[in-house]
């Protein structure tokens, strides 16, 4: 009898338990966030509005938060809308609002919103090259890696422009940030696409006190362009300026990131021509005499001739692969010295990590400059030697 | 239904024992330990060394065991030191076991409120463990050496796997430059190393529950050794992936390694959380271990029988895992327990030798 009580008893408790988890939350509850624009303050039109109607707290507005939310129930509802023919109702919708601190914002966004938003599935970060003009990386991201939900796989990338609009889009059923994450596939296309720099890595950028590149978003008519790279200065944090595309080319092949892209040059009668670069390599020998530094840099490319408008011009011998071979590099060296040119003169720091090569060949000369480094970097003497060889002249022979 | 305590281990589930009683919650937080210490990449270097000072330890613990076989520490250090100074050593050895469970289980859910159930009472992650932890004690050593090899194969593919395809982000070059400032930070990061080995101690009891201890010493260097791969292997991994920059400033690195990228097609697009529900299985292994180390202590220093004393370590170790208010004070626990385990070091494996050598020299005619 005692027995059966017992397990009458346990099997009561054990419906208990059937009630699921403890604290779960159904995902058609809340609001996505997928992607996160940061701004120089100034109220959204919409605050404005509520601001006359007293809806205001105690801020300053430094900064204006935008988050992409993805709704989910709304979003297949939008499909049954197309399919009907009627209005185009985007699959995002983004809200922001003006502060000085991203949580209190996002708290904000809790007395405007049905749902909470919730910040598992954000992808990117855009800033403003303005904003990070104003405030430091580190205290723009400090609440982004400190937040549990948000994780450290989340993409960081600068805008010249306003980082929200590049949150926006005219193509129908097109979630902007899931397009922006997409465009790193192109890196196997073009190394003016940059690896991606995660919240991970810009922990250990803005600690360390290097300074880095961030992509560069802009946006044209609806459509946004990874346009060159934003430069980050270690010591201060701020932003300083941009590299265009070449530069962002030459510098993702100075690091070895680059994979694939073109060079195109002009031949002797002034006509296109463009190789098709199959393989890249950068390697960096850092020698240090006294305060002297030098660093030697061997770049390697294997490639393919792929276009000429010159119509004469179908040669496939190894006299006319030399002459366009050294077209090529003499564009190459002009990009590369243009690259090195505005990181040690205009800029005078060093966002393409010859520090790194410094300290792991030369540590103890590293240790000695490491504090001022950038200052140090814009003396360095940099050698740099090109080996372009052109292996093939695509499915084209005399 | 309930087995005797003194029911025997094969040395493979012996080695299990003692890996399972080390691996566990220092994983996820070896790399920021480590690195704070060391301040350079060469953290690899530390581990490996801790490892083999560790390894030396053990074989010390298993020769002074051997001496006594069928005994447990709880039951010959009385007859080395005396009753007083060895009962009294064994008291803060048990006691050590019962802070170190109630240290696994915080950890454990520390881990799961963080990043699997936000909002959950602690106590309700904690209770359960605990439950579940006594049944698994209350069958004997028996049992729990059969649970703990059904779940280290689990957790270690999984670990592996997840290491696996974190090598996307690996870069050789966060490891380099290797000894840049000479041996001096490796030697500082010993301290924080030796600190993950913590629970190696189990070995003193282990031995005495072999079938055959004459291959104990095989048994436990093989149960040290996988943890010591796995560590380096941790380490390596998380500073390659990571740099020592990041590792630095994140609670859990091994856990933000994990989840600094996404797989999109793989079957599971965040590995983090496979990692870490299995992981969870790892350090209630680890908590299991310490609650039968503790409870077996004071049963044997004390003379009582065993399952009251488990029911009565409940409360006790739930008060353990309870003391610590924040995450701040579990990892000052953490430190705090190291220490302990270096000083029980000390006074248990290293002075019972000396005593005992000299003991037995005694025995000699002196000149």
């Amino acid at each position: 009898m005692v027995r059966r009580s017992a397990i009458v008893a346990l099997g009561l408790l054990l419906a208990l338990m059937m009630s699921g988890c403890w604290s779960s939350k159904e995902i058609e509850d809340l609001a996505l966030y997928t992607g996160l624009a940061l701004d120089v303050g100034e109220p959204a039109p919409v605050e404005k509005e509520f601001e006359e109607k007293g809806g205001t707290y105690s801020k300053q507005n430094k900064v204006v938060a935008t988050v992409q939310v993805v709704p989910i129930k709304s979003a297949s509802g939008s499909m049954g809308q197309k399919g009907g023919g009627g209005g185009q109702q985007k699959p995002f919708s983004n809200v922001s609002g003006a502060g000085d601190s991203i949580l209190e914002i996002f708290r904000q966004f809790s007395i405007r919103r049905d749902r909470p938003i919730i910040g598992h599935h954000l992808k990117v970060i855009i800033i403003s090259a303005e904003l990070l003009k104003r405030q430091t990386i580190s205290q723009l991201m400090d609440f982004v890696m400190r937040d549990n939900d948000i994780r450290p796989s989340t993409m960081v990338y600068i805008s010249r422009g306003t980082a929200r609009d590049t949150l926006t889009s005219n193509q129908p059923n097109e979630i902007p940030s899931f397009h922006i994450m997409g465009m790193i596939r192109n890196q196997s296309r073009t190394s003016k696409v940059l690896s991606p720099v995660s919240l991970s890595k810009l922990d250990a950028l803005t600690y360390s006190k290097r300074s880095f590149v961030l992509q560069n978003l802009i946006k044209g008519d609806g459509e946004i362009e990874f346009s060159g790279a934003g430069i980050v200065k270690g010591d201060t944090g701020h932003w300083i300026g941009f590299l265009n595309q070449e530069d962002t080319e030459c510098l993702a092949w100075l690091n070895n990131q680059g994979k694939a892209g073109a060079i195109k040059a002009y031949d002797s009668s002034g006509e296109p021509m463009t190789y098709e670069i199959k393989a890249m390599e950068s390697k960096i020998k850092a020698k240090a005499d006294g305060d002297n530094i030098t660093f030697s840099v061997k770049l390697s490319t294997e490639g393919r001739f792929i276009e000429t408008w010159n119509d004469g011009d179908n040669s496939t011998s190894e006299e006319f692969a030399e002459k366009a071979g050294q077209i090529f590099k003499a564009k190459l060296a002009n990009m590369m010295q243009a690259l090195i040119d505005k990181l040690q003169t205009e800029y005078q720091c060093d966002a393409a990590g010859f520090g790194e090569k410094l300290a792991i060949q030369q540590p103890a000369v590293w240790k000695k400059v490491k504090d001022h480094w950038d200052e140090t970097f814009s003396k360095a003497k940099i050698e740099i030697t090109y080996d372009l060889k052109i292996t093939d002249f695509g499915s084209i022979t005399e | 239904m309930f087995t005797r305590t003194d029911d025997k281990i094969t040395a493979s589930q012996a080695a299990v024992f003692l890996n399972n009683s080390v691996l566990g919650a220092g994983i996820l937080t070896l790399p920021r330990g480590v690195s704070e210490a060391v301040k350079t990449p060469d953290s690899w270097i530390s581990i490996l060394l801790s490892g083999v000072i560790v390894m030396l330890v053990i074989l010390l613990m298993v020769k002074l065991s051997q001496q006594f076989p069928g005994e447990t520490v709880f039951q010959y250090a009385g007859r080395i030191s005396g009753k007083f100074i060895g009962g009294l050593l064994c008291l803060l050895l048990a006691i050590y076991f019962v802070v170190l469970a109630g240290f696994e289980i915080r950890s454990l859910a520390e881990v799961t409120l963080f990043f699997l159930l936000e909002g959950t009472p602690i106590w309700a992650v904690i209770v359960p463990f605990i439950w579940a932890g006594t049944y698994l004690v209350c069958g004997g050593i028996n049992s729990i050496a059969r649970v703990f090899q059904i779940i280290l194969p689990i957790s270690i593919v999984v670990l592996l796997i997840s290491y696996g395809v974190s090598l996307r982000l690996f870069n050789i070059d966060n490891l380099r430059p290797v000894l840049s400032e000479g041996i001096v930070p490796v030697l500082r990061g010993l301290k924080p190393t030796v600190l993950v080995y913590t629970g190696c101690e189990v070995t003193m009891t282990l031995v005495a529950f072999m079938q055959h201890p004459r291959q104990a010493a095989k048994a436990m260097l093989a149960g040290i050794g996988l943890p010591l791969c796995l560590y380096l292997l941790t380490v390596v991994v998380v500073i390659g992936g990571l740099s020592i920059n990041s590792a630095i400033t994140s609670t859990w690195p091994t856990i933000d390694l994990i989840r600094s990228f996404e797989i999109t097609g793989f079957f599971v697009e965040r590995l983090e959380f496979p990692l870490m529900v299995i992981w969870l299985m790892q350090m209630f292994c680890n908590f299991c271990s310490f609650f039968f180390q503790a409870s077996l202590g004071f049963s044997q220093i004390l003379h009582l029988k065993l399952k009251p004393v488990i029911f009565v370590l409940v409360p006790l170790i739930f008060i353990a895992s309870m003391v610590p208010k924040s995450v701040g004070d579990v990892f000052a626990l953490g430190d705090a327990i190291g220490n302990m385990g270096i000083a029980l070091f000390i006074l248990i494996p290293l002075l019972h030798s000396g005593i005992w050598l000299l003991r037995k020299k005694g025995v000699k005619p002196s000149g």
